[in-house]
């Protein structure tokens, strides 16, 4: 039997922003969901990209030479690399010396990755973490995810899923028998607009958060938000509605603050960034928006991320 | 809400201050301090004090040594010193007694009459002036061969560090005098232990020298004390304010009864330490260097505790003893304050106390005093007493809680965090007996030792680890000089295999573990022959009993230390070897050696291969680790088989303190793709920038080195954004990764927390941010008091960890 393997565009350890303690989080390929602000553009795709990073090239033209498939072109711009030829061999990021080309996504066996992510076990046990499983949607490579979640589970770790909710509700029950914790995201109320921003069905997810009531497992709901897509209190009212309504296990609601962090990694994958040059949001804003919520009932909101002064990351207890 | 949210960014994110809970009078002694320029009625700079003799010496380089930037001003030192020294009585027929016995004489002398006397206003522990040059009180042939010995140290010293090699020298303090003793039984019972001693030794007549230096020594001291005793009574005669006049009634009080009988009090007990301590500096001449006051939570509780529950003290008042006592050791630096910023690293001496850690059964030893000072340091913001917390398996989350509230308060700067466990490993390997070492408590930076006996000359050795790799490459020779000073370990195009590769730099790391130590014996030889210190071998366990002065051994526990610096570009640079030449052959060892022959210049390709491609240390990358395990294990390994002419075994240790900077100038190019010039690495550090996986990965392979052999101790140190320590939340998952760091990591941790914009800012505005604490290497500094070079290297290293 051969071992199932995944792809994977990292394994961030010390993660201290996706669940409870210190975490490693293993962030898979691939998603169903197209939304415009994605702030991990390289989980998109479920193939390994080879990407260009023009700060650390030297322009040697060593990855011209090495491509055998001719993908690869010096321009005036810099290295342009033509996808549709690239087999993702990885020769050009073999001889690139500065690092400027990478390969994003590589694949792992189960051992690999469970072997990685064990060695860290002190600090889970010593500040309550462990692995969360994000992405990219976990479970669009649910036959590698699940197996790995459930093996992390026989390891005595601590499994957080963190999921768009969009998946077959047999596939997140599989799912949901073996995880601690959900991270659930909800992005927009209204079902029209869901489809229209996430490309994906609202009443799918939906379908899901049920799923992970009925398994009475704590779920930490967020909800990225985005300027012009999800940012209007009244989505943030409905959502606090529902979840005041449908999802007794809530044990925290987090609000993300729109990020331009990713502005750059869109340009590497020759992606358009619908919301490039689009401006943080300031802590006040995110502020009120946390009142609106819990003038719905729904007291374990607080808010996350990049605001205009740099210094005001901020978030409440 | 609005409200918690903009008080938690004040506590988190705004720069640390004195805190406004400051009583007014801890204020006012503050500020006080801060005063450089306009304080011209108290200042405690350098007094020299000779015998007035032509020949006279009141200045010992080799205690500055390890202070290259000094070595060139050396002879200026020296010269105005003698120049301006205070001529003190010094009966000529003392010449014909044994130098301990005359130093004892020479300082008694200089205390009980010389030395000034100041009480400031206000202050509830006095003790001003402490920062002397004193006469060795050589004769005149005597001077003749120190002074040859002294010039021959000197120019191999110069050599040592011309060459990168390292340097070298016999350094006072660094070590823990036996406080918890005098607290005790004060000088008379120390004095009571020796004098039986001479009467059964008739016959040792070198040794009752000493002892008898010690007695008179112990009795200046007394009579110093009574000096400040009558300052206070004359201070209470003129003043017209009855609170303070019964304030100095009460120090006056005090000042005739300790160091001399034993403390009764929290207030006797903190006067008694610090009047002793401040004698220690003068004796040695030389401010505060390492000179600390260990584990002061655990020996001065018994006074605080009894004082508490006899209702004779508060807790504010024991608070307010705990500040005016700390301000004092700030003095230390006074000779710099009007100097002008950019002192570099040397503003910072390291007198550290020690809080926490276990007692005798092994069980948490915290105590409410314990809490006490945790908030002093808090409220404080001051440089000295540097303060350590001991941490280990047990440590009570709500203490371990609280250090990590105080460590995203200060910016992180405050505190060395050390780990008992770890720690105790290598003092045992070191060969010290496992029941004693639950009293362990680091000195001046990091360094272990033991307390009240126990002298392990932390940083008087200090080996660039990395210049091993340099002398491998040129087959011995030193590439700036050329000149052959290692072994011929052969052309490294001809090696077969990595494993010759790195054989031949044990040879080379071999010979200069050896060279360095050879040049060290003579200092070390020196100052055990030529400037013993009898009052601070009073105060250190096993000189009075062994009749011998400190500086000849004569403490229980006797080391010297060779602290590594460069570790990980050492370890980067033979990884890059292996990877690149033997196993992917990317280059040809005949052009790498080229390569780094012309600093890469022409070679970037190259370089940044070598830089970008390789294997690198601190990622938690077990077949790179192992490497870094070898190199740590073997350089320690053969430091420990050497033993120096007064009987002290050395050890190795991991404190770089600026020599990964001062150093990386003399040292060629490097396999790992670093140029001549780029800062080696710090500590146990990975090299800047190249630890990709975390503060946990690093410290796993931290972890690995197996730093028993370095018993000293080791520099680790991590930046963290304050985003990561934003709320309460986050505050808990940076206790659960210290509490991980008693298994996982290494002996001992420092953590910055700061944004590289704040630095910017600082760097652009100095006045703004005089009170920004960073620490470096193991001590902290005021951020914009540091060299510009060091500054870049701090912020270069914030924003990689952010």
């Amino acid at each position: 039997m051969t071992e199932p393997t995944g792809i994977l565009f990292n394994i961030q350890r010390f993660s201290t922003e996706d669940g409870p303690g210190i975490r490693t989080t293993v962030f898979f390929k691939g998603c169903p969901l197209t939304c415009p602000w994605c702030h991990n553009p390289e989980g998109m795709e479920c193939q390994a990209q080879t990407v260009w990073q023009a700060s650390l090239c030297m322009g040697c033209g060593e990855c011209v030479e090495a491509c055998a498939e001719g993908a690869i072109q010096a321009t005036d711009q810099g290295i342009s690399i033509d996808r549709m030829r690239c087999r993702r061999c990885g020769r050009c990021v073999d001889r690139c010396p500065g690092g400027a080309l990478e390969l994003v996504g590589r694949e792992v066996t189960l051992t690999e990755l469970l072997d990685e992510v064990r060695r860290d076990e002190v600090f889970y046990a010593s500040s309550g973490g462990g692995v969360t499983l994000s992405g990219g949607e976990p479970l669009m490579q649910a036959a590698f995810a699940i197996p790995f979640a459930r093996r992390c589970r026989e390891a005595g770790l601590h499994v957080a899923l963190d999921t768009s909710g969009f998946a077959s509700v047999d596939r997140m029950a599989e799912a949901l028998a073996c995880v601690d914790l959900v991270l659930f995201d909800l992005k927009h109320i209204d079902p029209d607009e869901h489809q229209r921003i996430t490309g994906v069905p609202l009443d799918v997810v939906l379908a899901n958060l049920d799923r992970v009531v009925d398994a009475a497992l704590p779920v930490w709901v967020r909800t990225p938000v985005i300027p012009g897509y999800t940012d209007d209190v009244d989505n943030l009212r409905g959502i606090a509605r529902l979840l005041r309504e449908r999802v007794p296990t809530l044990e925290r609601y987090d609000l993300l603050a729109f990020s331009n962090l990713c502005t750059g990694k869109y340009a590497m994958l020759d992606r358009p960034f619908a919301l490039a040059g689009e401006a943080l949001f300031d802590a006040e804003r995110m502020e009120s928006l946390c009142e609106a919520v819990r003038a719905e009932g729904i007291d374990v909101v607080r808010w996350s991320g990049p605001t205009r002064s740099a210094l005001s990351e901020g978030s409440l207890a | 809400m609005t409200d918690s949210l903009t008080h938690r960014r004040g506590d988190t994110f705004g720069l640390w201050h004195a805190s406004a809970r400051l009583s007014d009078r801890v204020r006012r002694l503050r500020d006080e301090y801060f005063a450089f320029r306009e304080r011209d009625h108290f200042r405690n700079e350098v007094m020299p004090f000779g015998t007035g003799s032509s020949w006279d010496r009141v200045f010992c380089p080799h205690n500055w040594t390890v202070v290259p930037e000094m070595v060139p001003f050396l002879v200026g030192y020296e010269d105005t010193l003698a120049v301006c020294a205070k001529p003190v009585a010094f009966d000529e027929q003392l010449y014909n007694r044994p130098l301990p016995l005359r130093r004892a004489e020479f300082f008694a002398s200089v205390i009980e009459r010389h030395l000034p006397v100041q009480i400031l206003d206000g202050e509830l522990i006095v003790g001003g002036q402490f920062n002397t040059a004193l006469s060795l009180t050589l004769t005149r042939d005597e001077t003749a061969d120190y002074d040859h010995q002294e010039q021959a140290f000197l120019a191999q010293l110069k050599e040592l560090d011309h060459l990168g090699v390292g340097n070298c020298g016999a350094i006072p303090g660094h070590l823990i005098p036996n406080y918890a003793k005098v607290v005790r039984l004060g000088l008379r019972g120390i004095v009571d232990e020796i004098e039986p001693l001479i009467e059964a030794r008739p016959d040792d007549v070198e040794g009752n020298a000493l002892r008898c230096g010690l007695i008179r020594v112990a009795r200046a001291a007394r009579r110093f004390a009574r000096r400040y005793s009558a300052e206070a009574d004359r201070l209470a005669g003129e003043t017209r304010d009855t609170m303070r006049r019964g304030e100095l009634l009460e120090i006056s009080r005090i000042l005739q009864k300790v160091p001399w009988e034993p403390a009764e009090t929290f207030h006797e007990a903190v006067q008694s330490l610090w009047i002793v301590h401040m004698l220690i500096m003068a004796a040695e001449s030389y401010p505060g260097p390492g000179l600390s006051p260990g584990r002061v939570d655990q020996y001065l509780y018994p006074f605080y505790r009894s004082d508490i529950e006899a209702g004779r003290l508060t807790q504010a008042r024991a608070r307010e003893l705990i500040h005016c006592w700390w301000i004092k050791h700030n003095y230390a630096y006074d000779y710099q304050g009007r100097v002008g910023n950019n002192q570099g690293i040397n503003s910072s001496f390291g007198q550290l106390i020690t809080l926490g850690g276990i007692d005798a059964d092994g069980n948490d030893a915290s105590n409410p005093l314990t809490w006490l000072m945790l908030d002093a340091i808090g409220e404080l913001n001051l440089l000295e007493p540097k303060p350590n917390v001991r941490l280990h398996r047990n440590t009570p989350p709500d203490l371990l809680r609280k250090v990590v509230e105080l460590v995203a308060r200060a910016q992180g700067s405050p505190f060395l965090l050390n780990f008992d466990e770890h720690s105790m490993e290598g003092l045992a390997w070191q060969g010290l007996p496992r029941e004693l070492l639950w009293d362990y408590a680091p000195v001046g930076c990091l360094e272990n030792t033991l307390q009240g006996n126990d002298r392990s000359g932390t940083v008087d050795v200090n080996l660039n680890l990395a210049k091993a790799v340099e002398l491998v490459l040129f087959n011995g020779r030193d590439q700036a000089t050329g000149r052959q000073i290692g072994p011929k370990t052969g052309d490294p195009a001809t090696f077969a295999d990595f494993d010759a590769f790195a054989a031949a730099f044990g040879v080379q790391l071999d010979h200069l573990v050896d060279w360095i130590i050879d040049v060290n014996n003579r200092a070390d030889a020196i100052r055990a022959r030529f400037a013993p210190t009898p009052f601070l071998s009073l105060l250190v366990d096993g000189c009075a009993e062994s009749g011998k002065d400190i500086t000849a051994g004569g403490a229980e526990v006797n080391l010297l230390t060779v602290e590594g610096v460069g570790l990980a570009t050492a370890v980067d640079s033979l990884l890059a070897v292996r990877d690149a030449v033997y196993e992917r052959e990317r280059v040809t060892m005949a052009d790498l050696v080229g390569a780094i022959e012309a600093n890469f210049e022409g070679h970037e390709k190259l370089r940044r291969m070598l830089a970008g491609k390789c294997p690198k240390y601190g990622n938690d990358d077990d077949r790179a680790d192992a490497i870094a395990r070898d190199v740590s294990r073997h350089w320690t390994e053969r430091t420990r088989r050497h033993v120096s002419p007064t009987g002290k075994r050395y050890r190795g240790g991991y404190l770089s303190w600026n020599y990964w900077v001062a150093y990386a100038p003399k040292t060629s190019a490097t396999p790992d793709g670093r140029k001549r010039g780029t800062y080696l690495s710090n500590g146990t550090c990975p090299v800047t920038g190249c630890d990709h996986q975390g503060p946990t990965a690093n410290t796993r392979s931290t972890g690995k080195l197996g730093l028993e052999t370095a018993p000293n101790g080791d520099s680790h140190t991590i930046t963290l954004s304050p985003s990561l320590l934003r709320d309460d939340e986050h505050l808990d998952k940076l206790a659960g990764f210290l509490r991980g760091y008693t298994t996982e990591g290494g002996t001992a941790l420092q953590i910055n927390v700061i944004d590289p914009e704040t630095l910017r800012a600082a760097q652009a505005d100095p006045a703004a941010y005089r009170n920004l604490l960073v620490r470096v290497t193991g001590y902290n500094a005021y951020f914009v008091t540091l060299g510009k070079e060091i500054q870049d290297e701090i912020i270069a290293r914030v924003s990689h960890g952010a």
